[in-house]
C-alpha cells in the first residue's frame, strides 16, 4: 500500500483514493481518506486486497462477502465498539451477525474520535449513517449495471442486491470488484427512522466473548518483545518538583534497569522515572525511592480550609429581600472532590524507533495524547503512531493523557526498547483530575398559594475545571428574577471532567433543593415540579427548545421532561402511602440533551440503615442505537452517582489527597445494589443524544429525597455517611 | 530468588522470580496470562480473582511461595477446549460487561459460588460476590447472569 504524505488537513482527495486504489488492485477508497505518513498506521486500516470494495475509510467488503467496519471511537464500557459499526451496518444494510469489527487506531480521517460529553454516538451519527448509506447506493449502481437496469428498480436486503422485477440477486460480495470502479454519489438518501431493522435492537457487546475469556485488550495488558516495565513518581503535593534522589541506592534494587529524573520537559509533571524487568519490581523499586521534593506553594492547601473560605465566599452577596408574606427556605449543600478510580489503573506502553513513536494508549481522547507527545519531545504528528485500546473505565479521567507524554518520554530516551508504564493504584488517587468539589448557598421563597416566586443560588467550586452552574438551567428557569452566581476558591487541586461534569453534584443539590421547598409549601413532589416545568418559558411549545439551558444540555424543552417525570412516577407507584422507614423521592435531570426522571423506593431502618430498593428511570435519549447498552449505560451511570454520593470523597491534607487506596474510598458493592433497578425509554425517531452520562445526575438526589421521605432527615453534605440516618 | 514450579490452567511451569512477588504478577508478567486484572493491589477490588484448588482468591496478596502445588485456574484456563462455561456464557448472553475490566474475577467468583452452591440465594449473591466490585457497577445483569447460569453443570471441576 502507498503511503500517503503527511498532510495537515484531512481533505477530501479524490485523486489520492483512486491512485491508492489502483495500487491496492481494484480497491476504491471515497469520503474522507486515511493520511498517516507513518506504515505502521497504514498497517492497520481496513484490507484492501484484490477486489476489495473500500467506499471509505469505514467499510471494507471483501469478495467473499465479509464486512469490515471500523469502531472510530475508544471502548470504555459505553458500547461506542458496538454502537456505531451498528449505525453503518444500518444503512448498508447487512447482517450484523456477518460483520467483524476493528477498533479504529488515531487517525484524522475517522473523524470525532473524542469519547467524552457523551458525544461518540451524536457526533457520529450522521456521517456513519452517511458512510453506510454510501456504499449501499454504489453497489445497487454496480448491480444495476450488472443487469443494465435503473438503479432505482434494484433494493438491498442483508448483503444482497436485488432487482426487484426479475428477482435477480448478486450478494455485496460478488459486487464488490465492480462497486470500487464506480464514482462515488455525492448525495445518498438515508432510510427513514422508521425502517430501522438493527437500531434500537439488544445487541451484545462484540468484544463480550474475548472478555469473559480474558483476551488481552487493554492497555495495561499490551506486550511487546522485549518491554520493559516502568513506573513514574511524582510529588503527592500538587505542583510539587523533583529535586535529587536516591538513584544510585535504586538502581542496585532487583530487577531495577534505570532510575532517572525527568524536569523541563513541556507538559510533563516533573518526577523520577524507575525501569525494571517486571512491574512488580518497578513498584517496589518506586516505593524504596527518596526524593527531595520542592513541595511548592500548593502544600497549605486543605479542605478544612477551603470550608471556611468557601462559606465567606458564598455568603459575601446575600440573596434579594423576599417580598413580605413569602416565607423563606435557605439551605447549604455542600459536595467534595472525587477520583475517578476507574478500575484499570493509568497506563501506557511506547516504543521510541527510528524516530517514530508508536504508542498504544487506553485514552478517551488519544488526538490530545498525540498533540503532548509531539509538543513535549519535538516529534511531528506523523511520528507519533497511535494505537488506541480498550480502556479499563473512563468516567472522565483518560481526556486527560498525561500517561502518554510521560511513557513516551521514558520510551525516548530507552530507544529502541517498549516500555509499559503502569501507575500504581496509589499513584492513580493522587494523581487524578478530581471532580471539584461545590457548595451551594440557596435560598428559596414560598407564597401562601404554595407557589415558589423566588430562588436563588450562590455556588462556590474550585478554580479552574468544568463543573460551573449554568445559570438559568431548571429549575432557576422557572422562577422569574431568580440569581445565580459562582465564586471560585483559590487554590491549585487539579480538577476535570467526571462522568457528567457540573451535573454529577450540582444536580443533586438543586433537586434536593426542590424537594425541601415542595415540603415547605406543603405540597406533593411530583405536583410541585411539574408546577415548575409548566412555569419555564416555552413549556407549552411540545419538544420544541425554550430558552435557557438545563443542565449541560442544548435547549431545554419543557414537555420532555414532563413525559419522563410522568412515565417514572406511573411505573413506581408515585405516591404510595408509606410506614415511617419507607420513603419514595424523585429528581430530574437534563443532561448531555436527554431527559431522565428517577424515582427512588428505600428504606432506612430505625438505626439508620439505607437499604435502596428500586430505582425507576424514564429516560427520553432520541433515537436508541443500543438498547442493551443503553440500558446498560443508565443502570450503570444511576448506581454510579450513587456509589459515589453514597462512600466517596477525596479530602486535602497537606496539599495532597488523603485518600490512597479502595481501603479508603469504598466503591458501592453488590450488597448495597438495588435488588431492582428498572430502565424505560421514550420511543422517539429524534436523533439519538449520547447515553454515557445522563443517567447519573438525578440518582442520588431521587435518593436523598426518598431517605427524607422515610426519615425526616435531609442530606445536605455529601457523601451520604457523613449524616446519621437513626431516627428512632 | 526462587525456582517454582506453578501449575496454572492444568500446566505445570517452571518460574524464576524474587520470593515476594505476588501470583498476580507471574501470572501476568511472567506468563503472559493478563486476563488476571491489577486495580488494587491490597485485596480490595477482586479484579485480580484466580481459583486455587477452585475457591475464588485474590492473587495480588498471594506470594508466590504460597501457591505450592495447588491447582490455579485463571479466567483463560476456564473453557477447556474452546467450549465457554454456564457463567461465560450467560455473561455473553446477557451483556454484563461494560468496560469489562473486572468481568474476569467476577466470572470466577460466580463460577466458585455456583460450584458451592448450584442454586443461590440474592443473599448468598451478595454474600459470595461482596469481595468483587465493579466500577460500572454492573451489577444488576452480574446477578442475573448468575441467576441464568444456575443449575447449570458446575463449571470447573475442582
Ligand atoms: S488487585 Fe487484587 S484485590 Fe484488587
Ligand atoms: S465492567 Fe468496568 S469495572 Fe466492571
Amino acid at each position: 500500500m502507498s503511503s500517503a504524505s503527511p498532510s495537515p488537513a484531512p481533505t477530501l482527495d479524490r485523486r489520492s483514493f483512486l491512485k491508492v486504489s489502483a495500487l491496492a488492485g481494484g480497491g476504491l477508497l471515497v469520503g474522507t481518506y486515511f493520511r498517516f505518513g507513518s506504515s505502521t498506521a497504514m498497517a492497520q486500516t481496513l484490507p484492501a486486497a484484490s477486489g476489495t470494495f473500500n467506499p471509505n475509510v469505514f467499510i471494507s467488503i471483501a469478495p467473499s462477502g465479509a464486512v469490515t467496519l471500523i469502531a472510530p471511537n475508544s471502548e470504555m464500557g459505553q458500547g461506542a465498539k458496538t454502537a456505531l459499526p451498528m449505525i453503518i451496518a444500518e444503512e448498508l444494510d447487512v447482517s450484523w451477525d456477518k460483520v467483524t469489527i476493528t477498533q479504529g487506531d488515531l487517525n484524522p480521517a475517522y473523524g470525532r474520535q473524542s469519547a467524552v460529553g457523551s458525544g461518540s454516538t451524536p457526533g457520529n451519527y450522521g456521517p456513519l449513517r452517511q458512510a453506510g448509506a454510501t456504499a449501499r447506493a454504489m453497489l445497487i449502481e454496480a448491480a444495476a449495471q450488472t443487469w443494465n437496469v435503473p438503479a432505482r428498480d434494484c433494493t438491498t436486503e442483508n448483503g444482497t442486491v436485488i432487482h426487484q422485477a426479475s428477482g435477480r440477486r448478486l450478494t455485496y460480495g460478488e459486487l464488490a470488484a465492480k462497486a470500487a470502479t464506480l464514482p462515488v454519489p455525492t448525495d445518498v438518501a438515508l432510510k427513514d427512522p422508521k425502517d430501522f431493522k438493527l437500531l434500537g435492537t439488544r445487541v451484545p457487546g462484540v468484544d463480550n466473548e474475548k472478555i469473559v475469556t480474558g483476551q488481552a485488550l487493554y492497555g495495561i495488558d499490551q506486550r511487546l518483545p522485549g518491554m520493559v516495565y516502568a513506573a513514574y513518581v511524582k510529588c503527592p503535593v500538587f505542583g510539587g518538583k523533583a529535586g535529587d534522589a536516591n538513584l544510585d541506592e535504586v538502581k542496585k534494587l532487583p530487577g531495577v534497569l534505570d532510575a532517572f529524573v525527568l524536569n523541563g520537559i513541556t507538559g510533563l509533571t516533573s518526577g523520577v522515572a524507575v525501569v525494571a524487568d517486571s512491574t512488580w519490581h518497578a513498584f517496589k523499586a518506586a516505593e524504596k525511592l527518596k526524593v527531595q521534593w520542592d513541595q511548592g506553594p500548593g502544600v497549605t492547601q486543605s479542605s478544612v480550609d477551603m470550608a471556611k473560605q468557601a462559606e465567606s465566599l458564598g455568603k459575601a452577596a446575600p440573596a434579594p429581600a423576599l417580598p413580605s408574606g413569602v416565607k423563606a427556605v435557605e439551605a447549604a449543600y455542600h459536595y467534595p472532590f472525587l477520583a475517578h478510580a476507574t478500575l484499570e489503573p493509568q497506563n501506557c506502553t511506547a516504543l521510541f524507533k527510528g524516530g517514530v513513536m508508536e504508542m498504544w494508549c487506553p485514552s478517551q481522547v488519544p488526538g490530545s495524547g498525540q498533540r503532548l507527545v509531539t509538543q513535549g519531545l519535538g516529534l511531528a504528528a506523523h511520528d507519533v503512531v497511535v494505537h488506541v485500546t480498550r480502556l479499563g473505565g473512563g468516567f472522565g479521567r483518560r481526556g486527560s493523557n498525561e500517561f502518554s507524554l510521560e511513557v513516551a518520554t521514558i520510551a525516548k530516551k530507552m530507544e529502541g526498547t517498549p516500555v509499559k508504564l503502569t501507575w500504581s493504584r496509589e499513584h492513580d488517587f493522587a494523581h487524578d483530575n478530581y471532580r471539584s468539589n461545590g457548595w451551594h448557598f440557596l435560598q428559596g421563597g414560598v407564597d401562601g398559594a404554595g407557589q415558589l416566586v423566588a430562588l436563588h443560588d450562590s455556588f462556590v467550586k474550585m478554580t479552574g475545571g468544568p463543573g460551573d452552574m449554568a445559570g438559568g438551567g431548571f429549575p432557576f428557569n422557572a422562577v422569574p428574577g431568580s440569581q445565580v452566581q459562582s465564586s471560585k476558591l483559590t487554590g491549585s487541586v487539579p480538577t476535570g471532567y467526571w462522568r457528567a461534569p457540573g451535573d454529577n453534584g450540582n444536580t443533586w443539590a438543586t433537586q434536593s433543593f426542590v424537594d425541601e421547598l415542595a415540603h415547605a409549601a406543603g405540597r406533593d413532589p411530583l405536583d410541585f415540579t411539574l408546577g415548575l416545568l409548566a412555569a419555564v418559558p416555552g413549556a407549552d411549545s411540545p419538544g420544541g427548545p425554550a430558552g435557557g439551558r438545563g443542565g449541560r444540555g442544548g435547549g431545554f424543552a419543557p414537555p420532555k421532561m414532563v413525559t419522563v417525570l410522568k412515565l417514572a412516577t406511573e411505573k413506581a407507584g408515585w405516591g404510595k402511602k408509606l410506614p415511617r422507614g419507607q420513603g419514595q423521592g424523585l429528581a430530574v435531570t437534563h443532561t448531555n440533551n436527554a431527559y431522565v426522571a428517577i424515582v427512588a423506593d428505600v428504606t432506612v431502618s430505625p438505626q439508620g440503615v439505607l437499604k435502596i430498593q428500586k430505582l425507576t428511570a424514564a429516560v427520553d435519549a432520541g433515537q436508541i442505537i443500543n438498547l442493551s447498552s443503553a440500558e446498560a449505560q443508565v443502570q450503570g451511570a444511576m448506581l454510579d452517582g450513587l456509589s459515589a454520593a453514597w462512600f466517596q470523597k477525596i479530602t486535602i491534607e497537606g496539599g495532597a489527597a488523603a485518600q490512597a487506596n479502595f481501603n479508603d474510598y469504598p466503591v458501592l458493592r453488590m450488597e448495597n445494589s438495588p435488588p431492582a433497578v428498572e430502565v424505560h425509554f421514550i420511543k422517539s425517531l429524534a436523533p439519538p443524544t449520547g447515553l454515557g452520562e445522563p443517567g447519573l445526575p438525578a440518582a442520588a438526589p431521587a435518593v436523598c429525597n426518598a431517605i427524607f421521605a422515610a426519615t425526616g432527615k435531609r442530606i445536605r453534605t455529601l457523601p451520604f455517611t457523613d449524616t446519621d440516618l437513626k431516627w428512632a | 530468588m526462587s525456582n517454582l514450579n506453578l501449575n496454572v490452567n492444568g500446566t505445570v511451569h517452571s518460574v524464576d522470580v524474587t520470593d515476594d512477588t505476588p501470583l498476580l504478577w507471574v501470572l501476568r508478567d511472567t506468563l503472559g496470562l493478563i486476563g488476571t486484572k491489577y486495580g488494587c493491589g491490597i485485596g480490595e477490588c477482586g479484579a485480580c480473582t484466580v481459583l486455587r484448588n477452585g475457591v475464588a482468591v485474590k492473587s495480588c496478596r498471594l506470594p508466590l511461595k504460597s501457591v505450592g502445588t495447588a491447582k490455579i485456574t485463571t479466567i483463560e484456563g476456564l473453557a477447556t477446549s474452546g467450549k465457554l462455561t454456564a457463567v461465560q456464557q450467560a455473561w455473553c448472553k446477557l451483556d454484563v460487561a461494560q468496560c469489562g475490566y473486572c468481568q474476569g474475577g467476577q466470572i470466577l467468583c460466580a463460577t466458585a459460588l455456583l460450584t458451592a452452591t448450584p442454586k443461590p440465594t440474592d443473599q448468598d449473591i451478595d454474600e459470595a460476590m461482596s469481595g468483587n466490585f465493579c466500577r460500572c457497577a454492573t451489577y444488576t445483569r452480574v446477578r442475573q447472569a448468575i441467576h441464568a447460569a444456575a443449575g447449570s453443570t458446575p463449571a470447573i471441576s475442582p
